[in-house]
């Protein structure tokens, strides 16, 4: 008989003790006072939403997902993914234009790469910048990242022999941003793990990982991709034996977490399979394997851990590598967000907050005003960037320049 | 990832413990489900005994100043507790009789300060009380929120504007020698309720709030990032899910976030999960249970004997913990594991010889991590 | 006609008094409700909840069954902010006989109650928590009902029809005129201040305190407290109540009540000197759970927010003690016909159910002793605040754009919250997070709802009500009482009586979660603030 005999409601919300420390670290709640917070939109709002959806509130939009609370919550509770969840469930409001063109960084990047630079040059003209925040709200003070001329897939495609040629292999689940604005990124990745001794290849068609498809309310198209991907990383885990590696810490809470807790798309043959790649490259590191560096690489790295790879608790992998680096001077970041959360800051009724959230964070860089600043996130990059003007660079890009 | 030790539990027993052992040298790693049991802490410590300098130098190396100076503490109730050690924003009186004529300030809106029980608790001691409310505009956009009026928000808006809240309080004040102003004071700036002192004529003490606390809130950034800075690791909002033990010894654990990369200890591991509210002790209708290594446990065996049905009384539940020996090693199965250390609350009342609360799990981890170090 | 002078008395601030105070004030009657603590106290706000369709009595007593499925009808008319429709499932499980199915359903049917057999796929899809191995499923249509906003509705009807209300007031003696009941004596349990009322009727509504009532003024009535215990589950898990098709029996029904959702319930004769102290005991916590979760699984593993008891006031029609003749339908008593006490009615028996009806049953008598000749409109006239069919009407009609904590306050006050101070900081900040309770509803309660205690409080706005158990709001509350009332000390005493009363109901569930609470709280309260 299993009378209570498992000592926590296996409802997680009801593990809530109501002891507020989510509050305390919500980034959202110290800039925008119109969120209901942690505690009311995710444990106490959803006994409400259980009782009648009519109780569902709208403002539940305004959480960043940055998890913040579900790392700080000491009773385990998954408070950003009951509110990500009640937004699926009862928010029925059809995306604006913008949101739909925000959210579909693949098909966005698909359109834009062929005609790179036009594209990258209207949008950061000052007029076309008007334009968008007039007719689509997205805040003229945003630059959009630059596309890349040349897909990232195209150039790993034509070294696909030589990668081959490496005794292992893994695949990379590069993501949008490196495919199709920065595929340098990539490039880097190989460097570094051919360095190992390790060859890369793709997945046979990976989609975006749809997390932006998420937050902005487009869940059914969002689980058509984890659907697609989940495929496509069977067909690489359970077919190949290959370990998957990402660059991108959110998609990679994406690939794992965010499919099967919000979009109910199984995942758990291959979840543990799929890891950022400094956390194999360390695992190699520990067994035994090394890397040659420069001996005359110096740079002072202040370390930014982004939110999403906060919750899957792998900042201290990219720690480890940085400070595994000699001649890197390195700096631990005080953890807070950076308030740009992919698609939420771009939007104009957001701009405000998503500045007065990041503050905390770039108040210190500039005190502590390094060479580098290192991140796991694209958008972090983004944001850190044109907020403080310092270089943001990916882990693995720093790695590479430091490698021999 | 491998360790000398491994510390399961961030609170304040883990951050001692693990801060002890880094400057000794050691390569240490927290695992912490998330924040803890500090963000409720009242800044005072009952049962400690004249602390060592060693302790007091341990919180001044972390910017954390206490001062030890038995006596009462004022609470948020208008009542009096003793205490021996406390934070340094936080007073401990010799007598209950704090002042002749006092002024209770108080945020308009803000439901989490007790200013009329605390008005009716010290008239009661013969104080004379006047309770006034400040409207601070800028604390306005924090009601926008019908939930979100917190001592740790009201501490983030308010400590930049310390100069405003010192010049409002003086222009409040009329003959009063004493000014009780809520805790929500100092939080990154941790100047500010010093600051406060020295603007405001008259003694000023800070009262509690509902949590979180925010003298809790800092001392535990404070520990932390001096933990951090001292070269720990500190894996925030992970659980240890699975222990490896072999023959008496424990090898690893497995945590939720990384899975099957396993934490290994060259040396040894702490258990300093707290009692129930952390679960480090669970409850459930037959037993009660430490969940990551199964260890033996004090309780009884009665579910009618773990409860006062008096609310007021002294909780049996309270009491019970992880049975260690007189080095603080676990005991499973009646022995001792070989390199797993108990500190902190999880060991209930089993060693009183370390106190309670806040005082045990500093001393307990303090002696578990000089058992480690060989001293 | 002088300040303490009334038409009738009555005693007892249970829903039948209350239901009993506002039939006599509809039908123009001077009336005064007498209660020694606060409303609903006693079986009234000690039960499940439920909305009865009468089809629990179908079988064996067609009677009630009938009245149930009337009065079911009636009080979604008038009293709509009290009600949830939730409709109710009668399962069969594989260990249960299929064949009572007809049976049941045929009883029902010839009690007017519509009990529709309906395949178990549909069962399971009507209400995902159901016992998924259910074999048969007859659908009837149940509901639940707020007794606390029940009781509180009807004494406010009657307040506003002129009616007045001592509650904490208790009666210490009767004033007699010979062979008649001419009044009371009272003392009030807050300020020990004693007063005389006069009525030519007093009606004593006690439920099971009713005996002791009537022994006062020198007659017998025979009560047989039979204890009844039930938990408190902590969200709702069920939308439909779940009952079983089987012969009454323990545990039997989960009602979806507000947030929560209630499990139900055991049957215990006891003595009657406990009925002012009932607890629940391990066994019966036990029994509970195990047979709650063969109506709904999941229950074996959600977190219980407390356990509680109740003493059902079952009579003997006659003064024959051994209780052979017990009724579990309405008896009205007037004590002039049966013992030669004028002036004296007891109304006791039936249910939550029936209370409008026994009510009408009781003031009928009222009037034809005094000579009243007034039809009784209760079964037409809505209660205050069910004006409007649901609260998502009354909060779209009163605010534009409402915020949680508006819609919350519709669905507990119905078209009352349109009184609630809202719309500014001061007012909209929130005491109570777990149920969304503002300070203006906090204070809309206290101004026109009698409230001297947190517990009354809980009653009027389920403020306390939800998963902390009043871990923040009752120290906020109590900020507040002490400011209506102006006297701290009394509420400091207050809170502590408050947390007591919510720690009953918590220790005997006190493990998992809600022990991990329970030593939160000691934390906040013992530790922190210093209580």
């Amino acid at each position: 008989m299993k009378l209570q005999e498992f000592t926590s409601s296996k409802h997680n919300f009801e593990e809530c003790m109501k002891c507020t420390v989510c509050t305390a670290y919500c980034p959202v709640l110290q800039a925008n006072p119109l969120y209901p917070g942690p505690k009311q939109a995710g444990p106490d709002g959803e006994r409400l939403r259980l009782k009648d959806p009519y109780f569902f509130n709208k403002a539940l939009k305004y959480c960043l997902n940055c998890k913040r609370c579900e790392v700080a919550c000491p009773s385990g509770v998954a408070v950003a993914d009951l509110i990500q969840a009640a937004r699926i469930r009862y928010d029925h409001t059809p995306p604006k234009l913008r949101d739909r063109m925000l959210a579909s960084t693949d098909f966005m990047g698909s359109l834009a790469r062929p005609f790179a630079p036009l594209v990258n040059f209207g949008t950061g003209l000052g007029i076309s910048k008007t334009l968008l925040d007039a007719t689509l709200k997205i805040d003229h003070r945003r630059s959009f990242p630059k596309y890349s001329g040349r897909s990232f897939e195209g150039w790993l495609k034509r070294h696909r022999k030589e990668q081959a040629a490496f005794p292992e292999q893994v695949a990379y689940y590069h993501g949008c941003y490196v495919n199709y604005n920065y595929p340098q990124l990539g490039k880097d990745l190989v460097k570094v793990l051919n360095a190992l001794g390790i060859g890369v290849q793709l997945l046979e068609k990976e989609k975006c990982c749809g997390i932006a498809l998420i937050t902005n309310g487009m869940s059914a198209t969002a689980k058509k991709h984890a659907d697609h991907n989940v495929a496509q990383l069977r067909q690489a885990v359970m077919d190949k034996g290959l370990k998957v590696v990402t660059t991108s810490s959110t998609c990679t809470l994406t690939l794992r977490d965010e499919y099967p807790n919000l979009l109910g798309v199984d995942n758990a043959d291959v979840r543990e399979s799929i890891l950022m790649a400094t956390r194999l490259i360390c695992e190699k590191l520990e067994q035994g394997a090394q890397l040659k560096f420069k001996a005359d690489y110096h740079k002072k790295i202040a370390y930014h851990v982004p939110c999403h790879l906060e919750r899957l608790g792998w900042g201290v992998f990219s720690e480890r590598l940085l400070r595994g680096i000699p001649g890197v001077e390195f700096y631990l970041l005080d953890s807070a967000c950076c308030g740009i959360s992919g698609t939420y800051g771009f939007k104009k009724e957001n701009y405000e907050t998503s500045q007065a959230i990041g503050e905390a964070l770039f108040s210190q860089i500039r005190a502590l005003s390094p060479d580098v600043v290192a991140c796991d996130c694209e958008t972090c990059k983004w944001q850190i960037e044109m907020s403080t003007g310092f270089q943001v660079m990916n882990p693995i890009s720093i790695l590479a320049e430091a490698l021999e | 990832m491998k360790y000398d030790v491994v510390i399961i539990g961030g609170g304040l027993s883990g951050l001692v413990a693990g801060i002890t052992l880094q400057k000794a040298g050691k390569r240490t790693a927290i695992i912490s489900t998330g924040q803890n049991a500090l963000h409720f802490f009242s800044g005072t410590f009952e049962s400690l005994q004249e602390p060592s300098q060693r302790i007091k130098d341990l919180f001044l190396e972390a910017g954390v100043r206490v001062h030890y100076n038995p006596g009462v503490r004022l609470t948020p109730m208008g009542t009096f507790k003793e205490a021996a050690l406390s934070l340094e924003d936080i007073d401990l009186f010799p007598s209950e009789k704090i002042g002749k004529r006092v002024l209770i300030v108080n945020f308009q809106g803000y439901h989490d300060f007790f200013s009329s029980f605390l008005a009716e608790g010290l008239e009661k001691q013969g104080m004379q009380c006047r309770v006034r409310f400040l409207n601070l505009p800028e604390l306005e956009r924090l009601q926008q929120s019908p939930s979100e009026m917190r001592s740790v928000q009201i501490a983030r808006t308010v400590d930049p504007l310390w100069e405003k809240v010192v010049q409002e309080v003086r222009l409040l004040l009329k003959d009063e020698d004493t000014v009780i102003l809520p805790q929500v004071f100092g939080l990154a700036d941790t100047s500010v309720p010093g600051r406060i002192r020295q603007g405001i004529p008259a003694r000023v003490v800070f009262a509690g709030t509902l949590p979180p606390s925010v003298p809790g809130v800092r001392t535990q950034i404070l520990l932390r990032k001096r933990y951090q800075l001292l070269g720990g690791t500190y894996l925030m909002g992970d659980e240890v899910v699975r222990a490896h033990v072999h023959e008496g010894v424990v090898h690893s654990v497995a945590t939720k976030n990384l899975d099957s990369h396993y934490v290994e200890a060259s040396e040894a591991f702490i258990l300093s999960t707290g009692s129930y509210f952390s679960k480090g002790l669970v409850a459930n209708p037959f037993r009660v249970y430490e969940p990551v290594f199964g260890l033996d446990v004090e309780y009884k065996e009665d579910r009618n004997a773990w409860y006062n049905p008096s609310f007021a009384g002294d909780q049996p539940y309270m009491h019970f913990g992880v049975k260690a020996s007189a080095d603080l090693l676990a005991l499973k199965d009646g022995e001792p594991l070989q390199n797993l250390y108990v500190a902190g609350s999880v060991l209930g009342d089993t060693h009183p010889e370390f106190g309670s609360a806040a005082g045990q799990a500093i001393q307990s981890a303090l002696f578990v991590a000089d058992k480690i170090l060989g001293l | 006609m002088k300040p303490n002078e009334f038409d009738v008395i009555i005693i007892g601030g249970g829903i039948t008094g209350a239901g009993t105070q506002r039939d006599c004030a509809m039908r123009g009657l001077r009336t005064l409700l007498i209660e020694r603590s606060d409303i609903a106290t006693g079986a009234t706000g000690r039960n499940h909840g439920l909305l009865h369709s009468g089809a629990r009595y179908a079988v064996n007593d067609s009677e009630s069954a009938e009245e149930c499925i009337r009065e079911n009808m009636i009080l979604r008319r008038i009293a709509a902010h009290c009600i949830d429709e939730t409709d109710g499932l009668f399962i069969t499980l594989p260990e249960d006989d299929l064949g009572y199915q007809q049976t049941f359903v045929d009883a029902c049917r010839k009690a007017g109650i519509s009990a529709e057999i309906i395949d178990p796929d549909l069962a399971r899809r009507l209400e995902p928590s159901v016992n998924p191995s259910l074999i048969g499923a007859v659908k009837v249509p149940d509901g639940s009902v707020d007794p606390f906003r029940l009781c509180a509705a009807n004494m406010l009807d009657a307040k506003l029809r002129g009616g007045q209300v001592r509650l904490q007031t208790e009666v210490t003696g009767f004033i007699k005129e010979g062979d008649t009941v001419v009044g009371v004596h009272t003392r009030s349990r807050l300020t020990g201040e004693e007063a005389d009322y006069y009525a030519p009727v007093t009606v004593n509504a006690c439920g099971i305190w009713g005996q002791h009532m009537a022994e006062m003024a020198g007659v017998k009535v025979n009560m047989f407290p039979a204890k009844g215990a039930l938990l408190i589950f902590a969200h709702r898990v069920n939308n439909v109540v779940i009952n079983r098709c089987r012969k009454p029996s323990n545990a039997d029904i989960l009602v979806p009540g507000d947030t929560v959702c209630i499990i139900g319930t055991t049957s215990t004769r006891i003595p009657f000197e406990e009925c002012d102290n009932v607890a629940v005991t391990p066994d019966e916590v036990d029994l509970l759970i195990t047979e709650g979760a063969k109506l709904a699984p999941s229950l074996s593993e959600t977190r219980i927010l407390r356990a509680y008891a109740g003493v059902r006031p079952l009579v003997s029609a006659d003064d024959d003690p051994s209780g052979r003749n017990i009724s579990r339908g309405i008896v009205c008593l007037d004590h002039e016909v049966r013992d030669g006490l004028k002036g004296f009615i007891t109304i006791t028996g039936g249910k939550l159910m029936t209370y409008r009806l026994m009510a009408e049953i009781a003031t009928d008598l009222v009037c034809k002793k005094l000579g009243v000749d007034k039809a009784c409109e209760t079964a037409e006239t809505p209660l205050p605040g069910s004006e409007e069919k649901s609260y998502e009407a009354v909060a779209q009609k009163i605010w534009e754009a409402p915020t949680t904590a508006q819609k919350a306050a519709a669905s507990r006050m119905g078209t009352r919250a349109a009184r609630i101070r809202t719309g500014n900081k001061r007012d909209d900040a929130l005491i109570c997070e777990c149920e969304e309770v503002s300070v203006g509803e906090i204070n809309a309660a206290i101004d026109r709802l009698e409230v001297s205690t947190l517990t009354d409080l809980r009653r009027r706005t389920r403020v306390g009500m939800g998963t902390c158990q009043g871990e923040f709001c009752a120290c906020r509350a109590a900020g507040l009482l002490a400011k209506a009332h102006g006297c701290v000390e009394r509420e400091r005493r207050d809170l502590e009586d408050f947390l007591q009363e919510r720690w009953k109901g918590n220790f005997p569930i006190g493990w998992g979660d809600t022990l991990r609470e329970a030593e939160y709280t000691q934390w906040v309260y013992k530790h922190v603030l210093g209580l």
